[in-house]
């Protein structure tokens, strides 16, 4: 089970930086729509920067 | 078929391939210990065994009622969640940071490891290998084949699994020459975009997050590939040989 789960949503790094990205994205989305995919991609691959490191 | 759903039926069979290649090793191995019917046999009740999820999750999910923009950013957000674990271990790979999925070796080791095992064991090893990577497969093809096209996604891990067995029969020894990191970083890239695209869209909105709109995937899958090689040549490993191993 621990392993399907792991499979399926990655370590607690993994989960918290989506989260994250996620919420922040939503955040800029209600001040400024256009922006919020912008937003939520730089986030991803930055995280994806942190974790590579 | 639209090109979204072409984009989703290539990164399908590609993630598929991979799956199936590391699957295949560990079958070829245990084929050479056991014999090839009993090795088949344990193969094909994994295979069976994944083929039945995918129905059952298929009919679940289509006799579910629910507003699609909702499943939409569920299905969008597990992309993410899969998707970012696939990019990060592929840009490390290529960094040189990790080392590289070896075939060969994983194919020594289960060779070694079933040197000392009897019959049942081995059984037991080939169809814990199929389940776990079959189980990716799984995930993929639900995800993508609900937003996309079912019979497309499915056909596509199907289409994956007759090549890799073709040719890892023609062979007969571990595909080791399938260029596994770069197909892993292209997959992550596509499974980022589709995710970005559907878990965002589904949350505020397609039309207000993406005005582009279905175009807006080939500007992710772009913009995720080129950011993805600046941040693994910046995490280069100093003196890596795995790094340029990976580039090749």
């Amino acid at each position: 089970m621990r392993k399907l789960l792991q499979l399926v949503f990655g370590d607690p790094r993994n989960v918290g930086s989506v989260a994250l990205a996620l919420i922040l994205a939503y955040g800029v989305s209600r001040l400024a729509p256009g922006l919020s995919g912008g937003v939520l991609v730089i986030l991803l691959i930055g995280a994806a920067a942190g974790q590579a490191f | 078929m639209t090109a979204a759903q072409w984009g989703g039926a290539g990164a399908t069979f590609l993630a598929s391939a991979v799956e199936w290649v590391e699957a295949f090793t560990i079958v070829l191995a245990v084929a050479l210990t056991i014999g090839w019917r009993r090795a088949a046999v344990a193969a094909g009740a994994a295979l069976g065994l994944i083929a039945l999820l995918i129905a059952v999750t298929g009919t679940v999910l289509a006799a579910a009622q629910s507003d699609i923009s909702r499943i939409r950013a569920a299905i969008g957000i597990f992309l993410l969640l899969f998707g970012l674990r696939w990019y990060v271990k592929a840009i490390r790979r290529y960094a040189g940071r990790t080392a590289l999925h070896d075939e060969a070796k994983e194919f020594t080791d289960t060779r070694g490891h079933l040197e000392h095992a009897e019959a049942r064991a081995a059984w037991a090893i080939a169809f814990k290998g199929v389940l776990l990577e079959g189980l990716e497969v799984w995930l993929l093809v639900v995800a993508l084949g609900h937003t996309l096209s079912y019979g497309a996604a499915a056909g596509s891990a199907v289409a994956a699994l007759g090549a890799v067995i073709g040719g890892g029969l023609a062979l007969r020894t571990p595909l080791t020459r399938v260029p596994e990191n770069t197909l892993k970083f292209v997959v992550a890239c596509a499974i980022l975009s589709f995710g970005s695209f559907w878990g965002l869209g589904g949350i505020v909105g397609e039309q207000k997050a993406w005005p582009l709109g279905d175009v807006t995937l080939l500007l992710l899958f772009a913009a995720y590939a080129l950011a993805g090689r600046a941040v693994a040549r910046l995490a280069r490993a100093p003196g890596s040989s795995q790094a340029l191993q990976a580039r090749a």
